[in-house]
C-alpha cells in the first residue's frame, strides 16, 4: 500500500508542479496600483518614454485596446500600412503635429475617432496627470517617430500629482475645481470636456445625449445625480455607452461650480 | 465631556490603524489561503450533500439499496469536512477583523444582520447534518425513511441559503450598488440594496453548479483511494461504482458550468466595462489560456476513464474503434480554445509576433472559434457518456433503428449549427457575434436533453450483453480520478483569484480603496503558487478528514457476495 499512496502523492504533486511551472512560464503581468509620477524641469525625452511606457501599460490600462487591432486602432505596431503611432501621427490631421494630435486625442478622444472604430475611448486628461498624459505622448511619438515632448509643455500648475485610473478611493476634488474654481458654467464645461461627447447649442460632439435642451426632460435634481453618478440612468438610445462617462466629474468640481452647472443646464428647455 | 465619549471619539477620528501585520507569509498571505480553504472545505459540504439526496432518493423510489449505502457513505464524509469548514471560516473571520480592521468594519456595518443570519442558519445546518447522518439506520423505512430524505432536502437549502449569503458579501466587494459612492457612510446602506448587487445571482448560480462539480471531484477521488486500497474484489467493485458516480456527476455538471459562467461574465461586462476588459482582455487575459488547459486536462482525462471503463463493459468493443475520433475532436478543440488572443503584450512581443495577431493563431483565439471549439467539446464527451451507457445493451424497442439515426441526426444537425455559427461569427460585428454563441449553447443544450430522452426509451426492455465487471479496472484509471479531482481542485482557486483579483487595488470596488502595501494584484505566477499551496492544504486536510472517517468506520461496506451484480449505469 505505501506503493500506492507514494504513486498517489506523486500524482498529486506533479499534477500541482506541472500547472505552477505553466503559469510562472507565461508573460507575467502585475496590476499596480497608481503611483505617483515625478518630472522635473529638466526631464530628458528618454526619461519621459520610459514613463510614458509604465503609464501605457500599467495604470493608462491602454494596450487593453490599442494592443489589439479589433476595439481600437493599434498603436506600438503597423495599422494599415502607415507604420506605429509615432510614424503616422502626423499625417493623421492636417495642421497639426504629431505632438497636438496625439495631445487632442487623449484630452478629446471624440473628435478623431478612426474609421471602423466605435467611440469608447474615456478621456485620458481626466483620468491621468498631466504629467503622465505627456510621458504618454512621448512614448507614443517614440513609436516610430521623434520624441519633441519637453519639460516645457508640462504645465507648471500640474506639480507632482498621484492619480488613479477612476478618480481615487474616497478623495475630495482637488484644490478649487476645474476651471481654477470658476462658477463660469462655460468654463466648467471647457475645462471637463462635455462637449467631447455632448452637444450643447450647436457646439460639441453627438456622441452622448445633446444637451441643448437637457432642462426639458431633466430637472436639476435629476441633473445633479447624473453628473454625480453618470450609471444612476441611462438616456434611452445611449444604452450601448453606457460606463462611458467618467465617474469622477462630482469630485473635481467644488460645490458651488457644481450648482452653478446644474442650473445652467437646467435652463436649457 | 466624559472621558468615555472622548476615547470613543479618538477611536472614531484614528484612520491609521486600518492595516494588521502577519508574520511571515503576510496579511494578504494569510487571508488568501484561509478563505481558500474555507471555500474548498465549504464547496466539498455544499455539492456533496446535493447528490447524496439525489441517490438517496434513487435508492427509495427505484428500490435499490445499494443507492441508499452510497447516498450514506457521501454523508460520512461530510461530517469532520463540517468541522473544517467552520474552522477555515473562523480562521478567516478573525483574520479579516485584525488584519483589515477597516474594511471589516466596512463590511460588517452593511451586513450585520446577515452575518447573524449566517451563523444561526450555519447552526441549524450543522445540527440537520448530525440528524441526517445518525438518524439513517433509525428512520430506515416506510414514512421515517421519507422523513429522513426530507432532512437531507433541508440540508441543501440550509447550505445553500448560508451560501447565498456569504456570496452577497463577496459579490458586493465586486459590484456595489451605482449609487453607492467613496463617501457613503456604510450604516446607510440598505441590507437587501447592498445584497442584491448585480453579481449575486449569478454567482449563486455558477457556485451552486460548481459545487456540485467539485463534490463529485473529491468523493471520485476518494473512492479512487478506497478502491486502490481494497482488498476484497466486492470492496473494489463498490469502489470502482462510486467513483464513476463521483465522475459521472462532476462531468455533467461541469458541461453546464460554462453557460453559468457566460452569464456572471457578460453581468460583470454590463456592470462595468472596464472591469469585464481588465478580465478578458488585461493583465488578467493570459488566466484564460491556463484555464484552457486546465479544462483540456478535464475533458481528456474525464473521456479516458470513461473509455478504459468500456474495457470492463461487455459489448464496449464495438464503440472502441471510434474512441481514437473522439481523442482527436477533443484535442484538437482543446488546441483551439488555448490558442491565446486578446492580451497585454509589450513593443518588443508585438514585433516578435509580427502584429498584433500572431498571422495563422490569431485566427483561432477569436471567441468564434474557441466558442465553437468548447461546444464540439461538449458534444464529444456526451457521445462518449452515450456509448459508454449503451455498451452492453441492445435495444430491442422496433424502432430501435430509426431512434439511433435520429440520435445520429440530431448530433450532426447540432454540430452543424455550432459550426456555421462559429463560422459565420468571422464575418459579423462584435455584438452579433456574442449573440451566436447563445444559439451554439441551445443547439448543444437541445442535443443534449433530446438524445437522452430517446436514450431512455430506448433502453427499455434493452438486451443485456453481459454485466458490467465492476472493480475489473486497471489502476491508472483511478489515478486518473486523483488527477481529475486535483485539477477540479485547482481550477478553483484559479477562477477565485479571477474572481477577486479583477477588482484590482479595490476592497470595494471604486467605493474603498486597498491602501495597504499588498494593494498591487499579483501576477499569475505568484497566483498559482497560492493555488498550489491552498489545494495542497485542502487535499492534505480531506486525506486526513477521509483517513478519520475510515478509523470510525465499521464497515459501511455491506458485500453482495457478486461483485459483478454490482451496479449498473447511472440513469439506466
Amino acid at each position: 500500500m505505501w506503493a500506492t499512496n507514494a504513486k498517489i502523492v506523486g500524482i498529486v504533486l506533479g499534477t500541482l508542479a506541472l500547472y505552477t511551472l505553466i503559469a510562472n512560464e507565461i508573460p507575467q503581468v502585475q496590476s499596480e496600483v497608481p503611483q505617483t509620477l515625478t518630472l522635473g524641469a529638466n526631464v530628458t525625452p528618454e526619461q519621459l518614454v520610459a514613463a510614458g511606457e509604465k503609464v501605457f501599460t500599467g495604470i493608462g490600462g491602454c494596450p487593453t485596446c490599442h494592443g489589439l487591432g479589433t476595439r481600437a486602432p493599434n498603436l506600438l505596431t503597423d495599422e494599415k500600412g502607415q507604420g506605429p503611432i509615432g510614424a503616422r501621427c502626423g499625417k493623421r490631421e492636417p495642421g497639426k503635429s504629431c505632438k497636438q494630435y496625439l495631445y487632442e486625442s487623449l484630452d478629446q478622444p471624440g473628435a478623431y475617432v478612426v474609421e471602423g472604430y466605435q467611440p469608447i475611448m474615456p478621456v485620458m486628461t481626466k483620468q491621468l496627470s498631466p504629467e503622465q498624459v505627456w510621458a504618454v505622448i512621448a512614448f507614443l511619438e517614440s513609436q516610430g517617430g521623434t520624441v519633441d515632448v519637453a519639460a516645457s509643455d508640462i504645465p507648471a500648475t500640474s506639480s507632482t500629482s498621484t492619480t488613479s485610473p477612476t478618480g481615487g478611493g474616497g478623495g475630495g476634488g482637488g484644490g478649487g475645481g476645474l476651471a481654477g474654481g470658476s462658477t463660469d458654467p462655460k468654463a466648467i464645461i471647457q475645462a471637463a470636456g462635455c462637449l467631447v461627447c455632448h452637444k450643447l447649442d450647436g457646439q460639441g460632439q453627438v456622441i452622448a445625449p445633446d444637451l441643448t435642451h437637457v432642462g426639458s426632460r431633466r430637472d436639476a435634481a435629476s441633473i445633479r445625480k447624473k453628473i454625480l453618478d453618470p450609471a444612476s440612468s441611462v438616456t434611452k438610445g445611449y444604452e450601448k455607452l453606457a460606463g462611458i462617462m467618467p465617474k469622477s466629474f462630482g469630485t473635481m468640481m467644488n460645490a458651488a461650480q457644481l450648482e452653478a452647472l446644474v442650473q445652467y443646464l437646467g435652463a436649457h428647455k | 465631556m466624559t472621558d468615555s465619549a472622548l476615547l470613543l471619539l479618538q477611536a472614531a477620528a484614528d484612520t491609521t490603524h486600518a492595516y494588521g501585520e502577519f508574520p511571515v507569509i503576510g496579511a494578504r498571505a494569510f487571508i488568501w489561503i484561509t478563505a481558500e480553504v474555507h471555500l474548498m472545505f465549504a464547496a466539498f459540504v455544499l455539492g456533496v450533500p446535493m447528490f447524496a439526496v439525489v441517490t438517496e432518493a434513487i435508492g427509495i423510489f427505484g428500490g435499490d439499496e445499494r443507492y441508499d449505502r452510497l447516498s450514506k457513505e457521501f454523508t460520512r464524509l461530510l461530517l469532520v469536512a463540517y468541522s473544517a469548514t467552520a474552522i477555515w471560516g473562523a480562521m478567516l473571520v478573525f483574520g479579516l477583523s485584525t488584519l483589515y480592521p477597516r474594511f471589516w468594519a466596512s463590511l460588517t456595518a452593511i451586513f450585520a444582520p446577515s452575518m447573524w443570519l449566517y451563523a444561526g442558519l450555519f447552526f441549524i445546518e450543522s445540527f440537520t447534518l448530525y440528524l441526517y447522518y445518525y438518524g439513517w439506520d433509525r428512520w430506515k423505512k416506510g414514512r421515517a425513511k421519507l422523513g429522513h430524505w426530507t432532512l437531507g432536502i433541508l440540508l441543501n437549502v440550509w447550505g445553500t441559503t448560508v451560501m447565498f449569503i456569504a456570496n452577497a458579501w463577496l459579490t458586493y466587494m465586486m459590484s456595489p450598488p451605482r449609487d453607492i459612492t467613496p463617501t457613503t457612510d456604510p450604516t446607510t446602506i440598505k441590507l437587501w440594496h447592498a445584497m442584491a448587487n448585480a453579481t449575486w445571482m449569478p454567482i449563486n448560480v455558477h457556485r451552486v453548479i460548481a459545487n456540485v462539480v467539485f463534490g463529485g471531484a473529491i468523493v471520485g477521488a476518494y473512492a479512487s483511494y478506497r478502491f486502490l486500497a481494497a482488498r476484497t474484489d466486492e470492496e473494489r467493485a463498490h469502489y470502482d461504482w462510486m467513483g464513476y458516480v463521483g465522475n459521472f456527476i462532476a462531468m455533467s455538471a461541469l458541461i453546464v458550468l460554462p453557460f453559468a459562467g457566460y452569464w456572471l461574465g457578460r453581468e460583470i461586462y454590463q456592470y462595468d466595462q472596464s472591469m469585464g476588459i481588465t478580465m478578458m482582455g488585461g493583465f488578467m487575459s493570459w488566466l484564460w489560456v491556463i484555464q484552457a488547459f486546465l479544462i483540456a486536462v478535464l475533458f481528456l482525462t474525464g473521456n479516458y476513464y470513461l473509455w478504459i471503463g468500456m474495457g470492463r463493459i461487455p459489448g464496449a468493443e464495438r464503440f472502441r474503434p471510434y474512441t481514437k475520433y473522439l481523442l482527436i475532436v477533443l484535442v484538437l478543440g482543446a488546441i483551439v480554445w488555448g490558442t491565446p488572443h486578446t492580451m497585454i503584450a509589450d513593443s518588443k512581443e508585438l514585433a516578435a509576433m509580427g502584429g498584433s495577431h500572431h498571422p495563422f493563431l490569431g485566427a483561432l483565439g477569436v471567441m468564434s472559434a474557441k466558442n465553437t471549439a468548447v461546444n464540439l467539446m461538449i458534444l464529444t464527451t456526451f457521445l462518449s457518456f452515450l456509448l459508454y451507457r449503451r455498451a452492453n445493451t441492445r435495444p430491442v424497442v422496433p424502432w430501435a433503428r430509426t431512434g439511433t439515426i435520429i440520435q445520429g441526426a440530431m448530433f450532426a444537425v447540432a454540430a452543424a449549427v455550432v459550426l456555421f455559427y462559429g463560422i459565420r461569427g468571422y464575418f459579423v460585428e462584435a455584438i452579433v457575434r456574442i449573440g451566436f454563441s447563445v444559439y451554439q449553447v441551445l443547439a448543444v443544450l437541445s442535443c443534449i436533453v433530446f438524445v437522452t430522452v430517446i436514450d431512455i426509451l430506448m433502453a427499455r426492455g434493452a438486451q443485456s450483453l453481459g454485466a458490467i465487471r465492476w472493480g475489473k479496472m486497471p489502476p491508472r484509471s483511478q489515478y486518473a480520478l486523483f488527477i481529475l479531482a486535483v485539477t477540479f481542485t485547482w481550477l478553483m482557486g484559479l477562477m477565485g483569484f479571477a474572481r477577486s483579483g479583477i477588482r484590482q487595488y479595490w476592497h470595494v470596488w471604486q467605493v474603498m480603496q486597498d491602501t495597504s502595501k499588498y494593494a498591487a494584484t499579483p501576477a499569475l505566477g505568484y497566483a498559482s503558487k497560492m493555488i498550489s499551496l491552498c489545494v495542497l492544504i485542502f487535499l492534505s486536510l480531506v486525506a486526513f478528514v477521509f483517513w478519520l472517517g475510515g478509523l470510525a468506520e465499521k464497515s459501511t461496506f455491506v458485500a453482495t457476495g457478486d461483485a459483478e451484480k454490482g451496479a449498473r449505469h447511472v440513469g439506466h
